[in-house]
C-alpha cells in the first residue's frame, strides 16, 4: 500500500465544495475549509472547517486542534476537538484529546481518553457548579 | 410499600432524612428521621436515633427512638435505647433494654 | 420484603456514605460517597452529591463527583455530571452532559495510562476480552490484525447496560500477556494494517 503524499495544494483548501481525502492519501499540513471534510486517510495536522468533519473508519486525524461545526468520528482522531454542532463517536472510534461541545454522544464500543466540556448547571442542591469552578476544579487535580 | 428500601448488604454511614415510608434491611450508623412508616427488618443492624411517624422493629436497633404515632418491637428485635411514643409494643421474643416514655 | 436492591426513595436525603454489595437506585439526594460492588442507577430526579463506584453505572440525574464503573458507564440524555468517567466501556448518550476527563478501557486510577500508552499496549485488554467468543488464534494471526474492531464488535453486540465483556477481563488476562506484543513487532506491516484496520 503507497503512502501518498498529496502536494501543497491540501493546504489551505478554501473550497466551499465538500472535500475529500482518500483512503490512500497522506496529507501533513494544515487543512482549512468553509464546506465539509471526509477524512478516510491519513492527516497530520490542524484541521479548521467551517462545515462539518468526518473522519472514516480506519482513517487518522492527528493534530493539536480540530475545530469543525457536527463531528462524526469513525476511525481514530487525536488532538484536541471544537465542535459547534453535533459530536458522536461510533463504536470503534479511537479518540484521544479533550473535546468541546454542547452535544456530545459516545456510542458504546468508542474508546475515548480525554476531557469533555460540555455547558451547564448542575441543581441548587449541588451548588450549580459554574464552568470557571469545573475548570479549576480540573487543573488542580492534574 | 416502602419507597426507600435500605436493603441488605448495603452500609449507610450518616443521616438519612426522608418523608417516604423507608425501610432497613441492612446496616445504618448515625440518624434517620421518617415522617411516615420506618421499618427496621430482622437482620438489619441500626445503630442511629430513629424518629419516625411509627416505628416497626424485628432487628437490632441501639439508639433512642420517637414516633408520632407507635413503636412496635417484632419478636426478634433487639432494642437498646430509649422509647418514646403514643402506644407501644414489645411483643414476646422481643428483646428491649432502655426507657419507654408514652406520656406524649 | 428485603428485596437485593436499595431503593433511596425521591423524598430520602442521605448524608453520609454509601457502601455494600448489592444494588443501588438512586431516586433521591445522596450527598456522601457511593461504593457497592453492585449496579448503581442514578434516576432523572436523582442528585450525587459525591462519587460513585459500582459495577455498572447508569446516570439519567445530576453527580458532582467522579464516576468508576467496574464493567461500564451509562450517561443517558439528561444527565449532567461534573466529575471523571472511568469504565472499561462508556457510553453517553447525545443529551447527557458531561464536564469531566473520560476514560474507557481499563478502569486505571491513572487515566494516562491508557492516554498515552502505544497502539502496542492498547491491543492488551483486547486479547483479554477476545476470550469470550473463544477466538484463541485471533490475536497472533495476521490475517486478522483487527486487534482494535473486535473489542468494539463485542461491545456492540450486547445492549449497553448488560456489559459482560470487562469479566472475562480479570480471567483470562495471565492468559495471554505475550500476544498483544506480536502486532507491535510486525512494524511495517503492522502498522499499516493498524491504520487501515482503524
Amino acid at each position: 500500500m503507497a503512502q501518498i503524499r498529496t502536494p501543497a495544494r491540501s493546504q489551505g483548501a478554501r473550497d466551499a465544495s465538500d472535500a475529500h481525502i482518500g483512503s490512500a492519501a497522506r496529507v501533513r499540513g494544515r487543512i482549512q475549509g468553509d464546506g465539509d471534510l471526509v477524512v478516510e486517510g491519513h492527516v497530520e495536522g490542524n484541521v479548521t472547517l467551517r462545515g462539518d468533519l468526518t473522519i472514516a473508519e480506519g482513517a487518522t486525524v492527528a493534530s493539536e486542534t480540530v475545530t469543525a461545526h457536527a463531528v462524526h468520528i469513525a476511525g481514530t482522531l487525536e488532538g484536541n476537538l471544537t465542535a459547534s454542532g453535533p459530536v458522536h463517536f461510533a463504536a470503534g472510534a479511537r479518540v484521544r484529546g479533550d473535546v468541546q461541545g454542547n452535544t456530545v454522544a459516545i456510542d458504546d464500543g468508542a474508546h475515548f481518553s480525554g476531557r469533555l466540556e460540555c455547558e451547564f448547571e448542575l441543581p441548587p442542591e449541588l451548588g450549580g457548579a459554574s464552568q470557571g469552578e469545573a475548570r479549576a476544579r480540573a487543573s488542580a487535580r492534574r | 410499600m416502602a419507597s426507600t428500601v435500605i436493603s441488605a448488604g448495603i452500609t449507610i454511614e450518616g443521616e438519612i432524612a426522608t418523608d417516604e415510608d423507608i425501610v432497613v434491611a441492612g446496616t445504618l450508623r448515625g440518624k434517620l428521621s421518617a415522617k411516615e412508616s420506618v421499618t427496621i427488618e430482622h437482620g438489619a443492624t441500626v445503630e442511629a436515633d430513629v424518629a419516625g411517624g411509627s416505628l416497626t422493629v424485628a432487628g437490632a436497633l441501639t439508639g433512642n427512638v420517637t414516633a408520632n404515632e407507635r413503636v412496635d418491637l417484632q419478636a426478634g428485635a433487639r432494642v437498646i435505647g430509649n422509647v418514646k411514643a403514643a402506644r407501644v409494643t414489645i411483643a414476646d421474643g422481643a428483646q428491649f433494654k432502655g426507657n419507654v416514655d408514652m406520656d406524649v | 420484603m428485603a428485596a437485593n436492591v436499595t431503593v433511596i426513595g425521591r423524598t430520602t436525603r442521605v448524608r453520609g456514605r454509601v457502601t455494600g454489595s448489592v444494588d443501588l437506585e438512586v431516586q433521591g439526594f445522596v450527598e456522601g460517597e457511593i461504593t457497592v460492588g453492585g449496579d448503581v442507577t442514578v434516576d432523572s430526579q436523582g442528585i450525587v452529591g459525591a462519587g460513585i463506584r459500582g459495577r455498572r453505572l447508569i446516570v439519567r440525574g445530576a453527580v458532582k463527583g467522579d464516576l468508576v464503573g467496574d464493567e461500564s458507564i451509562l450517561l443517558e440524555s439528561g444527565a449532567r455530571v461534573l466529575g471523571d468517567v472511568r469504565a472499561p466501556r462508556v457510553a453517553i448518550a447525545s443529551g447527557a452532559l458531561v464536564r469531566g476527563y473520560v476514560q474507557t478501557g481499563d478502569a486505571d486510577a491513572s487515566g494516562t495510562r491508557a492516554a498515552r500508552a502505544q497502539p502496542a499496549a492498547r491491543p492488551a485488554p483486547a486479547p483479554a476480552a477476545r476470550p469470550a467468543p473463544a477466538a484463541l488464534p485471533a490475536p497472533a494471526a495476521a490475517p486478522k490484525p483487527a486487534a482494535a474492531p473486535i473489542p468494539a464488535k463485542i461491545g456492540r453486540a450486547e445492549p449497553p447496560p448488560a456489559a459482560r465483556v470487562a469479566a472475562p477481563l480479570s480471567n483470562s488476562g495471565p492468559r495471554r500477556p505475550p500476544p498483544p506484543v506480536v502486532p507491535a513487532l510486525r512494524s511495517a506491516k503492522g502498522q499499516i494494517a493498524k491504520k487501515k484496520e482503524r
